[in-house]
């Protein structure tokens, strides 16, 4: 048999985002790496037929731009590894997660009618809960990069579902240690919904085992733009502390108010687990607090991978990877080295090969835990430099914990603090 | 208890103006053309990111310059599509405004990026004003007092100008104002340029109050719909007051039931149509009866 060309002009993940919309199929077929650099790709014999990886993330709504950097980073991960696995030319498909049930449905299109391998999906909990009871309907392998709730990797947890960032319990002994230091009165402002309460459930856990006491706490309803009665209501309270606990584009208006109203440097904010973006919507003169992140890229202690990441990144991007994009990345890079340690692409063999897989991360490698499959690896906390100078980089890391990596799995919990009982039925 | 309740009533009147200038352009445009406008929020968020883009090069001059631009665009869809849709049934309007509404918003992801970008007040409005309890940045006060002249303005010039005049009797009877030799299609298109006009205003003062993102849209129209319909749909003065009531029923919920805050306006909403289903000053319009 002869060898076939197989061009590919489609780069980028928003020019195929569009070309995907035009076909009608509301989806995106992304090409490789190869494609992406304009050069024929030559595919052997046995490479013909595409391994197909589906992602389900964000298109439109509140999620979308971190829809866009996950896939961003995705895509990087894939055109580092030649877009190809096992030899195999890699294909990505696309779809969107308009609501937790449209997630669900996508993610079971994407299983059964374009019998993808495994899928990288979830721009956030309520979304990444949801497919990953599709995942266990459908058994196909997925990973959820951005879901921080704990349920995914803990009551809810099943043998198809893994999870890459940090829960939001980690996050919060990570930052607990540190607000406590400043004081231990602190008003909770959470968004109502999975991980806001998560939020509020483990800080309120840390202020309780530093001996404080809780100022005040609201429950804002999610795509709150308005904080400004909400503010109102902190200020009366005279809170030492601020814990927001709220996502994406709710943090960034909550913050913008904040520092309007004059409330900026006198009582600290923090959040356990927060995104670059939400920052860098603000402006730097709005911009305050002390923050939990799982990767930021002016780290002093980034791998060489990382740092490779991080250029490419930059020279398509033109700007430094936020942390959204890091998670698409090594969500995708877990991916393809767990296919590579499985050495197939079969359902079980790639669970198998998911949770045996280690990945280069620093002093130690990161991987999945295997009976909760949530990936385990360091954790961040940082605070908003006083003086912002650069135009990306605003955030001094002030912490990395575990400081002693050999208390890693300490630091994710127990098999009974975690309550996973994994069905592998 | 007084303390605490007069900062979040007067908090609410002010976001309360906001909510009635977003809201009045499409009851404008609802009352005089009798098209429920979806895409008026994504006109709202085109203000903002228009004034964001004409600030690089034309300074603070951004400010009526990017409403007028919504204006103008409003204009030209009123003359492409809106324009086929007088007479024929509501939901087709619907449906063509709610589909305009996503276009809208997918090309603002397109051109601006889906990423929230920052707009800060000018420097002489930044800062706050404390009275005791009370609490206010001095940009929401600018806000209020913006909205208050150009609400005021526009009921004068709809009540006591002839423009005015041939508005309300054209979305009376278009034909007997045809037939005194009036060129009624042209009026309609300054009337959606109008109601466009005012949601690019509202973008526009609303930018340095929230993040400047594409979904800054949806934050918007849901409180206009409720204001319109609470208001009596097309009652100038019923948006004016709906708007403030929601505005503080939504701050004294946030006081005392924070996670009922975003449902409150809705169960007000209710409460009002039981009681009087054309709303607080609804009448009884002879051409949708």
């Amino acid at each position: 048999m002869t060898d076939m060309k197989f061009t590919n002009t489609l780069g980028t993940a928003r020019g195929v985002s569009r070309r995907g919309l035009l076909t009608g199929a509301g989806r995106a077929v992304i090409g490789g790496a190869a494609l992406a650099a304009g050069g024929p790709f030559i595919l052997s014999a046995r490479g013909e037929v595409p391994l197909k990886v589906g992602l389900v993330f964000a298109k439109q709504g509140t999620w979308t731009e971190q829809g866009e950097l996950l896939v961003n980073g995705a895509t990087i991960a894939l055109e580092q590894a030649r877009s190809q696995a096992l030899g195999r030319p890699v294909q990505l498909v696309w779809y969107d997660e308009p609501s937790p049930q449209a997630a669900q449905q996508n993610f079971q299109k994407l299983a059964e009618e374009e019998k993808v391998a495994a899928i990288l999906g979830g721009t956030n909990s309520g979304t990444a809960l949801a497919m990953s009871a599709a995942a266990k309907r459908t058994r196909v392998p997925f990973i959820t990069p951005n879901a921080a709730a704990r349920e995914i990797t803990g009551k809810e947890c099943n043998p198809y579902t893994f999870r890459v960032l940090t829960t939001t319990p980690v996050a919060s002994r990570a930052i607990g240690p540190q607000l406590a230091a400043i004081g231990k009165k602190w008003y909770f402002i959470c968004a109502s919904y999975a991980y806001g309460m998560d939020v509020y459930a483990e800080m309120r856990k840390q202020l309780d085992a530093f001996g404080g006491t809780e100022a005040g706490f609201d429950k804002t309803p999610l795509g709150t733009t308005d904080f400004s009665s909400f503010l109102l209501k902190i200020r009366q309270a005279k809170p030492d502390v601020i814990v927001a606990g709220l996502p994406g584009g709710d943090l960034s208006a909550f913050l913008k108010q904040f520092a309007d109203m004059g409330m900026k440097g006198r009582i600290p904010v923090a959040c356990p687990i927060i995104g670059d973006s939400d920052l860098w919507s603000i402006g730097p003169e709005a911009a305050t607090g002390i923050y939990g992140k799982p990767w930021h890229f002016s780290d002093p202690n980034n791998t060489a991978a990382d740092m490779e990441f991080i250029a490419a990144y930059q020279g398509k991007y033109g700007k430094p990877p936020a942390d959204k994009a890091w998670l698409g990345w090594f969500s995708m890079r877990s991916l393809l080295g767990g296919i590579e340690q499985a050495g197939s692409v079969e359902a079980a063999a790639l669970l198998r090969g998911l949770e045996t897989a280690r990945f280069e991360d620093g002093a130690i490698p990161a991987y999945y835990r295997d009976w909760d499959h949530q990936m385990l690896r360091r954790s961040l906390v940082l605070k908003v430099k006083d003086r912002i100078t650069d135009k990306w980089d605003w955030l001094d890391v002030v912490k990395v914990t575990p400081e002693n990596p050999l208390d890693l799995e300490k630091q994710f919990g127990t098999r009974e603090e975690i309550a996973c009982a994994m069905d592998r039925a | 208890m007084i303390e605490t309740l007069i900062p979040q009533i007067v908090n609410g009147l002010v976001l309360g103006f906001l909510y009635v200038l977003i809201a009045v352009g499409l009851s404008i445009i609802f009352g005089l053309l009798g098209v429920v406008n979806f895409a008026h929020g994504a006109f709202f968020a085109l203000g903002a990111y228009f004034a964001l883009t004409l600030y690089k090069w034309f300074g603070w001059w951004a400010v009526p310059l990017a409403p007028l631009l919504v204006g103008l665009l409003g204009m030209a869809v009123e003359l492409l599509l809106i324009r086929r849709l007088y007479g024929k049934e509501p939901l087709i309007g619907l449906i063509l405004t709610f589909a305009l509404g996503l276009l809208i918003e997918a090309l603002v992801r397109l051109a601006w990026g889906a990423g929230g970008h920052p707009f800060s007040p000018p420097p002489f409005l930044a800062g706050i004003v404390e009275y005791g309890p009370l609490l206010i940045t001095k940009y929401r006060l600018a806000v209020l007092a913006a909205t208050v002249a150009i609400l005021a303005g526009l009921w004068a010039f709809l009540n006591f100008t002839p423009f005015g005049r041939i508005l309300r009797a054209g979305s009376r009877d278009a034909e007997m104002v045809g037939m005194l030799g009036i060129n009624l299609p042209r009026v309609l298109t300054g009337v959606f340029g109008l109601g466009c006009l005012l949601a690019g205003i509202a973008g526009v003062l609303a930018a340095p109050l929230w993040t400047v993102t594409p979904s800054m849209a949806a934050g918007a129209i849901m409180p206009a719909f409720v204001i319109v319909t609470i208001g009596g749909l097309g009652s100038y003065l019923g948006a004016i007051v709906a708007g403030l009531l929601v505005g503080v029923v939504t701050a004294l919920t946030i006081q005392f039931m924070p996670e009922a805050s975003a449902a409150a306006m809705y169960v007000l909403m209710a409460a009002i149509l039981l009681v009087r289903p054309r709303g607080l000053f609804g009448e009884r319009w002879e051409r949708f009866e």
